[in-house]
This record gives structure tokens, C-alpha cells and sequence, in this order.
């Protein structure tokens, strides 16, 4: 089964090299990732039902936890691949693309939902392998337009992401070193579930060196501050349905991968070690956004710090621990996903239209695109925490959860944090949204498509912020049992 | 084992010859010198490998071994000499820090790596294999923030992962296969595409000194 679901990208990638015309590429595309979102489903509910599926001598594994990301990723991927066509179609016509850059960029786009999916179910250490490719795909994902900026931002992501994971990889190196003393050199070391299962025998100075390692490494990828320093510009300058893809979905495989070994290290270091790094990483990455938000003078850069501050909601949820701290953090992985992926289409949209992404050059966008309007003002809401949407619960179940357990500093910090951003956000969402359109801007839509892959978000952002299916309840119970 | 094995004369010897090329590296101010030094200590790492897996008899390590030597000595070098030659860049290397500090520099990154790895005080951790990789990574991060051009950016994280290569191999003998298939895959197609980054930007910016890319701020 999981075979079959890594296989869907790879195929779609390849045929929408041989394509001849848009049409064709555009529908190859959507097919693969109508596939791609069915394939994933079926494994998601594959996974309720057995709770684990391995294949491939174990090197392919789902468990919840897996399957979990593998539905963020397909859901995601498919509502970018819808947005695609709008927007990339829109720049084919006004001559930024061309026909083969056009076909390039569904070949990656492809290959890079590959890579992440290959996240969620590579069974062991070999992580480390599936998230370094996809810096790479999503750095050539980059560089498709030439613009001096592009350039400069896929430089940095480049280098900056492969060091942080290079030390990445010495956690991992030192987990097996770890590892490999209990279970001795047969495959088993490589399993998450028998290296959950042994990891209270670990020596505990090893495991804490290797945290300490791979929080530094994946935190850089999963844009955790201080080491955030390339997404703001790697997320503003990638292509926009690339840049819903990287904050919503990329950010998650990466805290993924911290969450994995914090099952690992935590059974071997104790609780406090691991939390506190966490909490301590959340908070910095908090404060950080906030001078960066409040003074923001590009939207989408705006996004990409927003991406930074809901990044250190969910290490602070992991932090905090327990039953709700937990719960909370996963539940707004989903959340964030959802509503970041809808604020970028969002600014796609306005990008087309304006051909600039200063805060300043927007106004009146409720008058000149009313749709994109009205579901920017209710993405922005949501983004910043109110209710009644999804976010809102998820924060406050994660600020439940520090006064529960006891940290009461940083959980006033992190409630004072996420206000002072509400109030900066918002008021810079309000600039774009409310007034006088701009003169020469026409009034209308750019493309039905990209309203239609908004609407779909729109939806988990609202349903989610009122009610939480059970059977959705029950599958983030089963992480968190995970996580624990 | 790891000590009989690593701990051997001709294993010092080899290790202590990866470190000189690492400063090779850090001394020279030609491209192809470093490029050249890159490719022994690469040699010198799948020699270690090759050592390794002859005492312990592991058919896997033989073939991280000859990977090793294929991509890491042949194929990375032959890449960097390309794209020396076909953006014919000037061969002379931009620094932001001179020679001297930075020989001075990499002789106290050794000594600190050295004493961190014998302050953890665990027995097994302490060899002198995994503080010379240690060293390797800090030093292939320095030459990474102290040189100005972008080719020599990849070098520095390409000694990086040399590091942590010899590091695995002193820990455990290397990974299992299966990963460390997939790391010398990402490593391969991590530097093609970094290559073809520095052709783009070289392209765009007429010049591959990283000095232009400094606008995207706040």
C-alpha cells in the first residue's frame, strides 16, 4: 500500500516531462494529485483500522503518527495542485513562464510531494535522508523564476538548511551509536518501533548530545528560531503555490522528525531535558516574530514570519507535554497547515493582481476581489488565533496545557506573545483588505481555480473551529499515545 | 574493537593525514589546490573505510568504502573542476578572514574539539577518530562563513560531511547500508544541484561572490 503511494508522485512527475501542451500537463498534474490525495486516504484509513502497516522489509512503516502527516501532505498537495493551475496558468499568460518551465515546475512540484510523503513513512534514521531531498527538489522549486531575489533566497535556504542538517545527522549518527548498544547491528536498530520500545536503556549524556543535535538540525529546516534566518526569504520568493506547500506542509515534516526523536530521548534524558529545550526554543521563536510582524512592510514576508511564530506554538505545545500539551501541538500542525496554505493562496492572488508585495501599494481588496477579500479577512482572523476558528482552539488547548503542568512563566509569555501579534497582524491585513481599491486596479478575480482550492481550506478552517469529528478526534488521541 | 581497530598505528596515521588536508584546505588561496586537497582527504576517508572493513570482514563497509572513493574522490571533484572551468572563475580565492588568522583559527578549532569531546567523559566517545571529525566539521563551517566565494561554500559543507562520515565510522563503522546509500545519493545530487545553483546565480549576478546576495533583509 505505501508503495503505491509514494509510487503516484513519481509516475505523475515523469509523464508531465513528456507532455506536449499546457492542457495535457495541467490535467497529467491534477490527475496525479487526485490520485496521489486518494492513494493517501486510503492509507490514513488503513492505518485507523490496523494501526500499523510495513512493507518493504520494514524500510517503508505508517503508524498513526505517520499517517497523520501523510494526510496534511496530501490534502495540502492536492489544493496546491488545484491552485497551480490558476495561478501558473495566469503567469504563462502574462509571459513570466514558459511552456517548458511550465512543465519543469509540475515535474518538481510532483517529486517534491514524493519527498514528503517519503517523510512520513521511511521507518528509521534513513529520515534524515527523505528531508535533505526535499531541500533539495524545493530549492530548485526555487530558482525557477531568474530573479535576482529568487536566486539569492534559494542560495541561503540551500546552505543554510543542508549545515542544519548535516548536524541533523550527527544526532542521528549518535541515536544509532545509542541504539546499536542494546539492540546490537541487525536491522532493528533501525526501527522507530523497536527503538521507542528499548530507548529507556540508552545512555542518557548520548541521547541528550544528540537531541541537543538534532533540534538545532531539524529546527533549522522546521524554521524554529534562532536559526530561522532563511525562511522569511526563502518562503516570500518561491513560487506562491510552492510557498503554501513550504510553510504548511515542509515545516510539519520537519517537526516531525523532532517529535519522532523526542519520543526517543525523552524515554532516555527524562521529560525535563527535552521539554525544556523545546519551551525554550518556542519562546525565542514567539518573540522573534513579533518586532518581524509588527513591522512588516511585505505581505508575504509577513506570512513566512507568521510560519516562524506557529512553528514555536507547536515546539511549546510539545514542551509543555501531557495529554493536552500534546494534543493541542498536533492539532494545530493540522490547523496551521490549513489556514497558512489559505492566507498564502491568498496573497497569491493579490500578487497577481498588484504585481507587488508591498503591505503599503494594497488597499480596498474587499471592493476590487471580493472573494479573495472576504476569505483573506477570515484567513487572517484565524491565523492570529481568534475564535471561533480552528487555531483559536488549538492555542488555547496548548495554554491550557502550560497552566496544567506548571509553566506558568512561559505560558504567560506565550499568551502575552500571541496578542501582541493578533494586534500587528491583523492591523496590517486590515490595511490590504478595507479602504479604497488602488487606481488602475481593476475589479474581479484572477482565476476560478485558485478561488476554488481557497474554498476548500476555507471549509477545514471554519468546520474545524466548532466541531472536531470523532473519528478525527480518535486518530489525534492515537498520535498523542504515540508521542507519550 | 573500535579501539583495537581505530586505535592502530596506521589508523592514527591516516586520521592525522585527513586533518593536514583538511588545513590544506584552509591555507590555500587557489581553487584547484582546494579542490585537489578535497579529493586526498576523500581518498585518505575510503582508505579509513576500506581498513575498517577489512578488520572486521563487513562486505557493507567495503562498498561505503568504494562509494566512497568513486563519489567522493572522482565524481565531486571532477564537478567542482567543471564549474571552475566553465564560469571560468578567477582562480585566486576571496577571503574575509587572511590565511594566517585562519590557519590560527582552525589549530584552536582542533584543540576545543579535542577537549570537547574528552570532557563528555564517556569512555567509548573519547577516541581520537571522532575529535578529529569534530574538528573536520567546525572547520569545514569556518571556511564556509570566511570565504567570499560560493563554490567555496559547497566545499565547506562537503568537509562537513566528510567529518561526520568519519565520525560515524569511528562510532559504529557507518551506518547501515541501506542508509548510507541514501546519504551518499543526497550528497551526489546535493552537490549537482549546488552546482547548478552557482551556475544560476553566476548567471544572474555576474559573479559568484556572495557579497551580492545581501539584500533580502527583515
Amino acid at each position: 500500500m505505501i508503495e503505491y503511494l509514494l509510487l503516484a508522485p513519481i509516475i505523475t512527475s515523469i509523464v508531465c516531462f513528456f507532455t506536449k501542451t499546457r492542457k495535457q500537463v495541467e490535467a497529467v498534474s491534477l490527475t496525479g494529485s487526485v490520485v496521489t490525495l486518494v492513494l493517501g486516504l486510503v492509507l490514513v484509513s488503513q492505518v485507523y483500522l490496523n494501526n500499523i502497516i510495513v512493507s518493504w522489509t520494514n524500510f517503508l512503516f505508517a503508524d498513526t503518527l505517520s499517517a497523520f502527516i501523510v494526510l496534511i501532505v496530501s490534502i495540502v498537495g492536492f489544493v496546491a495542485s488545484l491552485y497551480s493551475l490558476g495561478y501558473m496558468g495566469h503567469e504563462l499568460e502574462k509571459g513570466t513562464m514558459d511552456l517548458r518551465r511550465l512543465r519543469i515546475y509540475y515535474g518538481l512540484f510532483h517529486i517534491f510531494m514524493f519527498t514528503m510523503l517519503l517523510v512520513g513513512v521511511t521507518n528509521n534514521l534513513g529520515l534524515w535522508i527523505a528531508i535533505e531531498m526535499t531541500t533539495l527538489v524545493s530549492a530548485l522549486l526555487m530558482i525557477l523564476y531568474s530573479k535576482k531575489s529568487s536566486v539569492e533566497a534559494a542560495w541561503k535556504y540551500m546552505i543554510i538548511c543542508t549545515v542544519g542538517i548535516t548536524f541533523a545527522l550527527f544526532g542521528t549518527i549518535l541515536t544509532y551509536f545509542a541504539a546499536v548498544k542494546i539492540l546490537g547491528e541487525s536491522g532493528d536498530a533501525l526501527n522507530w518501533t523497536s527503538l521507542v520500545s528499548v530507548a529507556d536503556q540508552f545512555n542518557p549524556t548520548i541521547m541528550k548530545i544528540a537531541f541537543v543535535f538534532i533540534l538545532i538540525g531539524y529546527g533549522t529546516k522546521a524554521g524554529l528560531a534562532p536559526m530561522h534566518t532563511w525562511l522569511p526569504d526563502a518562503h516570500s520568493e518561491a513560487p506562491t503555490p510552492v510557498s503554501a506547500l513550504l510553510s504548511g506542509v515542509l515545516l510539519n515534516c520537519a517537526m516531525y522528525g523532532i517529535i519522532r526523536f523526542y519520543t526517543i530521548a525523552t524515554r532516555s534524558t527524562g521529560a525535563a531535558f527535552t521539554s525544556n529545550l523545546l519551551i525554550i526554543f518556542g519562546l525565542l521563536s514567539l518573540g522573534i516574530a513579533v518586532p518581524f510582524i509588527l513591522l512588516q512592510e511585505d505581505y508575504k514576508r509577513m506570512l513566512a514570519y507568521s510560519s516562524v511564530e506557529h512553528m514555536g506554538i507547536i515546539a511549546i505545545g510539545i514542551g509543555f507535554g501531557g495529554i493536552f500539551g500534546i494534543f493541542g501541538a498536533i492539532l494545530h500542525m493540522f490547523n496551521h497547515a490549513m489556514t497558512k496554505s489559505l492566507m498564502f493562496f491568498g496573497a497569491g492572488n493579490v500578487l497577481q493582481k498588484h504585481d507587488t508585495k508591498e503591505i503599503f501599494h494594497v488597499s480596498g481588496l474587499v471592493k476590487s476581489m471580493p472573494y479573495t477579500g472576504a476569505m483573506f479577512v477570515i484567513g487572517g482572523l484565524a491565523i492570529t488565533g481568534s475564535p471561533p476558528f480552528s487555531i483559536f482552539i488549538s492555542e488555547f488547548i496548548i495554554l491550557a496545557a502550560g497552566f496544567l503542568q506548571g509553566h506558568i512563566i512561559a505560558a504567560i509569555l506565550f499568551l502575552l506573545f500571541i496578542i501582541i501579534i493578533f494586534a500587528g497582524f491583523f492591523n496590517n491585513v486590515s490595511k490590504m483588505v478595507f479602504g479604497e481599491p488602488k487606481a488602475g486596479v481593476e475589479k474581479g478575480e484572477v482565476s476560478r481555480w485558485t478561488l476554488g482550492a481557497m474554498a476548500i481550506l476555507l471549509v477545514f478552517v471554519i468546520v474545524l473551529g466548532v466541531y472536531i469529528p470523532p473519528s478525527f478526534y480518535r486518530m489525534i488521541m492515537k498520535v498523542v499515545e504515540i508521542v507519550r | 574493537m573500535s579501539e583495537i581497530v581505530l586505535g592502530s598505528g596506521i589508523m592514527q596515521l591516516l586520521i592525522s593525514l585527513i586533518l593536514v588536508s583538511t588545513f590544506l584546505i584552509l591555507g590555500s588561496t587557489r581553487l584547484y589546490s582546494c579542490v585537489r586537497a578535497f579529493g586526498i582527504q576523500s581518498f585518505l576517508l575510503a582508505c579509513v573505510a576500506g581498513i575498517v572493513a577489512y578488520s572486521t570482514g563487513k562486505y557493507d563497509i567495503y562498498v561505503v568504502s568504494i562509494l566512497t572513493l568513486v563519489i567522493k574522490a572522482l565524481v565531486i571533484p571532477y564537478i567542482f573542476i567543471y564549474i571552475i572551468r566553465e564560469i571560468k572563475v578567477k582562480r585566486e580565492i576571496a577571503l574575509y578572514v587572511g590565511i594566517s588568522p585562519s590557519l590560527i583559527i582552525g589549530g584552536i578549532l582542533v584543540v576545543i574539539s579535542y577537549y570537547l569531546i574528552r570532557s563528555i567523559n564517556l569512555i567509548e566517545l573519547s577516541s581520537f577518530a571522532l575529535s578529529a571529525s569534530m574538528s573536520m566539521v567546525a572547520i569545514g563551517l569556518f571556511i564556509m562563513i570566511s570565504r567570499k566565494k560560493a563554490i567555496m561554500q559547497m566545499l565547506g559543507i562537503l568537509v562537513m560531511e566528510n567529518g561526520l562520515f568519519l565520525g560515524a565510522i569511528s562510532l559504529t563503522y557507518g551506518m547501515p547500508l541501506l542508509v548510507e546509500l541514501g546519504i551518499f545519493f543526497d550528497v551526489l545530487i546535493g552537490a549537482l544541484i549546488m552546482g547548478i545553483m552557482i551556475f544560476r546565480i553566476n548567471r544572474t549576478f555576474e559573479s559568484i561572490d556572495t557579497d551580492m546576495l545581501k539584500t533580502l533583509i527583515g
